[in-house]
């Protein structure tokens, strides 16, 4: 009760101080006037009196402060007292206050930008009704395992999904959907939509209601194209039905099947991913809205097939363990079925970025992201440091002032922490809010300009606690770093030599040393950042100028979705047989050749392939061509020769090989006419093929197999297309052909050239992030060099001064100090270009065609970065040369 | 052993309180004198040392002040005891004396 009582009144005491200061006062005078009082009535002078009492009466300021501390909260007193002394020293020193701002705030804001980015895609929780209770399922499996995989192999099939939903308690609810479903939708203008095949309880376990009409409900779900049935998106909804209120119970065509619509989903509504969904139809009805792969067991049939992503929902109070043991009891169950498999699961909170191999990409890059500008705010608070340590120098009277008044050290080094603090406060407040703002509105730019062919994304990167917590978190971190060694060497200042302004100490000697390995500490980051900007410079270099190997000006390419459109082989072949004539009618359309991929198309299969007359086996790519294909392209037969006409009709099989792909099976061997063995077929070759970058860009020996293409393969090909029409004209002439026969085929027509480009644009935007850190890091280490120069040179004028004034060549002197001041910074770029060479290979997947240890890129960093330090490090001492050496001599 | 300064700050604090008692309320230069006359000159050095502790018995309730004039018409700060200060003073007090006739025993080498 007590001490309740005393701390009250101490926390009221921060209140009306100075009232009660004067009160204080009042009080000790009074006191000294009585007891001169007395001393003048026991018989004392005046003077005398008033000596005595105040002598008595004891040290006054020591006595003050007691009282003080007595009175207030003493932390809190001095906080205060702190904080008030900082703002007044920094709102003097404007510009200098400024800049280090500006530098905190582009440091700190950087981070925090990249770190929202990051916490959306794979942090936060998902935007639905107590999200934090759903949970992703994912299964590895090892041991013997066959496995046939739709799109990642961490998902589950539908068989696998049921066993889950009905035996595990510890779930309220479990939902399986496919992401990503390409479909065409019918009508007047048909087009293309991706859309969600989901389990009949998927908005049931998300806890959302469709805005109108009715979810799924188990009926739906009941056998294999049970119920043609669809909630569409609320865009879908506005675009194709144009927000009809009474849209329940009309129907729209995917893929050429009439489906009911029962639902609208609510507005900003988009499932669990961040691609965009126009509708969200039964996973039952996957026989007629995935059609692209053909899978030999069926889909919903096979147990064997990972195609569903699982997301469950805990009951109140259950744990993620008590559901993965209730899981792994049921996964067991199912190994019994496969002798020697073991399936482990992985339960993670859903966030966008929840399976095993998304998250592993995105952590992947957001981490090497993330420190790349870390290093770039590490330069920064080095420079900040110096900055600060210089003006500690200057202040040094001040301090070894309030040293010997009484001050301890620690509180010496509180103030001055309280100092950067302040500086790395309001510097990160302000990056924080560029950040916030920033980064929403990049981010609404990339979305707005991704690639042509890109699905749509949705992407809410408005921050949150955690990334607030980030962002005070590293602000906090970056005013220490940056404040401790100017805190700690000014409570370490010489008492005398300060007052007596004796400074002749910044060349050499321990303060000069600290400046020069904080230096060497921004040289040697620099030097990292350099050599990564310089990599991914060349790599950029090279895929821009890289010779292919084959033509790309000119060719067009169409693709087409035969099979979602429900066509036979026949049918296929009959339509690709009349629209190739049609083309080849059309007066500017030079060539037309089938293909079952395009070049850098990235969709390439690869199998085993072996031969009874070669070495060992091989996982090759391969595809299926036309005659015409290589002429086409401009790829030379370097051996045998190109498919005939008649064996792409039928009879045995032909393949042609690439250089490298004969190499590997038949080294130094003659490839014609040998037998090639895959997948329990057989092929002969005929000819030998120029090696190319058909599968990979950058990768000058891409092994490529190319078998004729037959008639069963028109289900699924393409067509490339020669013409001299311009890629609009082109596009319109194929369409024109294609719609006279079949008015409802969607046909996406794209030139060879976007494909390249698809495969440049990464290494486009690593380069531009990379050669923009680096140019920041260069700015700020070079500024650091220079102010540091110039720091050191202004204090040794005088040595200059008399250097020269007894006959040493301004030469001489210029080199001199030019020596020292790059001493730190040859250092450390030494060690920054061996730490580069050490982690250059995290980037080595986006290195294709260069080495991760480039010498190229290593000497290129090293010339930019010593060369822009030495004309840093140039200026200030020309100028101090200029200096005439008679008032250099009387400079203070 | 006990920090000096906690026992002397203990002490001056007690001497305070039973310095009020008996003279009743007064400002702080009359309770300084007067501690130093009980005391026999020997203890406090400097007056102004009093004035912390006097503040922390008022923070804790057991004195309290007001403004008022000297005997020879000198402005000051009277201090008085409160209730609660007179409760604290006799268990302190007792405490004191039970301390010391312990201590005493131990130091006379004396066994019950």
């Amino acid at each position: 009760m007590r001490f309740i009582r005393t701390v009250g009144r101490r926390l009221g005491a921060i209140f009306g101080r100075s009232r009660r200061d004067r009160d204080l006062v009042d009080e000790i005078e009074s006191h000294v006037q009585l007891h001169i009082d007395d001393n003048v009535r026991a018989g004392m002078s005046p003077a005398e009196a008033r000596r005595h009492a105040l002598l008595k009466f004891g040290a006054l300021e020591s006595i003050k402060e007691q009282y003080r501390d007595q009175r207030g909260i003493p932390l809190l007193d001095r906080l205060a007292h702190d904080l008030r002394y900082s703002g007044r020293l920094l709102r003097k020193n404007l510009g200098f206050t400024v800049i280090a701002v500006a530098m905190v705030a582009v440091g700190v804001g950087v981070n925090t930008g990249i770190f929202t980015v990051l916490n959306a895609a794979a942090f936060r929780r998902l935007n639905l009704p107590e999200s934090d209770r759903l949970v992703t399922i994912a299964q590895t499996f090892t041991g013997k395992v066959y496995r046939n995989v739709h799109g990642m192999p961490s998902l589950a099939s539908y068989s696998e999904y049921r066993a889950y939903r009905d035996g595990t308690p510890a779930f309220s609810g479990l939902l399986a959907y496919v992401p990503y479903v390409e479909v065409t939708l019918g009508g007047e203008h048909p087009e293309d939509l991706v859309g969600t095949l989901t389990s009949c309880n998927y908005f049931d376990v998300l806890d959302v209601r469709p805005a109108f009409g009715r979810g799924f409900s188990p009926s739906d779900c009941s056998a294999a194209g049970a119920s043609a049935v669809v909630i569409v998106s609320d865009v879908l909804w506005r675009e194709a039905f144009s927000a009809d209120p009474a849209v329940v119970g009309r129907t729209i065509v995917l893929n050429r099947t009439s489906f009911t619509v029962i639902g609208v989903a609510p507005p900003n509504f988009n499932g669990t991913e961040a691609i965009t969904s126009a509708f969200y139809a039964p996973v039952t009805m996957q026989p007629a809205l995935m059609r692209e792969r053909v899978f030999p067991h069926g889909v919903l049939s096979d147990d064997n097939l990972s195609w569903l992503v699982l997301i469950g929902r805990l009951r109140p109070g259950v744990t993620i363990a008590q559901a993965r043991a209730d899981l792994a009891v049921i996964a067991a169950r199912a190994d019994l079925q496969h002798s020697g498999r073991v399936t482990h699961l992985s339960l993670n909170p859903a966030t966008l970025a929840s399976l095993p191999e998304v998250r592993s990409v995105v952590l992947g890059i957001g981490v090497v992201i993330l420190a790349s500008v870390a290093l770039v705010l590490l330069i920064a608070c080095a420079n900040l440091a110096n900055l600060l340590l210089a003006r500690a120098t200057t202040r040094r009277r001040e301090v070894a002032l309030r040293l010997a008044i009484g001050a301890s050290r620690g509180r010496i080094v509180q103030q001055f922490l309280i100092e950067s603090l302040m500086l790395a406060g309001i510097g990160g407040v302000a990056g924080s809010l560029l950040s916030f703002w920033g980064s929403t509105g990049v981010v609404r730019y990339l979305l707005a300009h991704l690639p042509g062919g890109s699905p749509s994304f949705e992407f809410d990167v408005t921050p949150d606690l955690r990334v607030f917590g980030y962002a005070l978190g590293l602000t906090v971190m970056t005013g220490l770093a940056f404040g401790i060694a100017p805190a700690l060497r000014s409570a370490r200042t010489d008492l005398t030599a300060a007052l007596k302004q004796d400074d002749d100490r910044s060349g050499p000697g321990r303060a000069g040393r600290l400046r020069g390995a904080l230096v060497g500490l921004q040289a040697g980051v620099c030097a990292v950042l350099l050599v990564a900007c310089a990599l991914t410079t060349r790599v950029l270099i090279r895929s821009q100028t890289i010779d292919v190997g084959f033509k790309t000006e000119g060719i067009s390419v169409a693709s087409y979705d035969l099979a979602g459109a429900g066509y036979t082989a026949a049918h296929a072949q009959s339509f690709q047989r009349q629209v190739i004539d049609r083309l080849d009618a059309v007066p500017g359309i030079s060539r037309v050749v089938p293909a079952g991929t395009s070049p850098l198309s990235n969709n390439h299969s690869a199998t085993e392939f072996s031969s009874p007359t070669g070495e060992q086996a091989a996982q090759l790519e391969f595809t299926n061509v036309a005659p015409g294909y290589f002429r086409l392209l401009g790829i030379p037969i370097v051996k045998g020769r190109d498919f005939s006409d008649d064996e792409s009709r039928g009879g045995t099989p032909v393949a042609i090989v690439s250089q490298s792909a004969a190499a590997r099976l038949w080294p130094g061997r003659d490839p014609l006419a040998a037998t090639l063995i895959f997948e329990k077929k057989t092929a002969v070759v005929v000819g030998v093929a120029r090696d190319t970058q058909v599968s990979h860009l950058g990768v000058p020996e891409s092994p490529m197999i190319f078998f004729v293409d037959t008639a069963d393969d028109a289900l699924h090909n393409q067509l490339l297309v020669k013409a001299n029409l311009g890629a609009a004209e082109t596009a319109r002439a194929i369409r024109r052909a294609a719609a006279g026969l079949d008015p409802q085929l969607v046909i996406n027509v794209g030139s060879l050239g976007d494909n390249l480009e698809l495969w440049r644009a990464p290494a486009r935007i690593v380069s531009a992030l990379a050669a923009v850190l680096a140019l920041i890091a260069l700015v700020l280490a070079c500024t650091g060099v220079f102010g540091t120069v110039a720091y050191a040179v202004t204090r040794r004028v005088r040595e200059i001064g008399i250097r020269i004034a007894l006959g040493a060549d301004a030469a001489d002197v210029l080199r001199l100090v030019m020596k020292q001041a790059m001493r730190p910074v040859m250092i450390g770029l030494t060690v920054g270009l061996v730490s580069a060479a050490a982690v250059s290979s995290v980037l080595s997947s986006l290195l294709i065609g260069i080495s991760a240890h480039d010498p190229l890129s290593f000497s290129a960093a090293a010339l930019v970065l010593s060369g822009s330090a030495i004309v840093a490090a140039y200026w200030p001492t020309r100028r101090a040369l200029q200096v005439e050496p008679t008032v250099a001599l009387r400079h203070e | 052993m006990d920090d000096k300064a906690d026992v002397w700050q203990g002490t001056l604090a007690l001497m305070v309180l039973k310095t009020l008692e008996t003279m009743g309320p007064q400002h702080g230069y009359g309770i300084a004198r007067r501690i130093e006359q009980t005391s026999g000159d020997r203890l406090i050095v400097n007056y102004g040392t009093l004035y912390p502790a006097l503040l922390k018995l008022e923070q804790e309730g057991y004195v309290a002040s007001a403004w008022g004039v000297s005997d020879n018409n000198r402005r000051a700060k009277f201090y008085r005891l409160t209730r609660a200060g007179r409760k604290r003073l006799a268990a302190a007090a007792q405490e004191w004396e039970r301390t010391t006739a312990i201590l005493a025993r131990f130091l006379s080498g004396e066994t019950s």
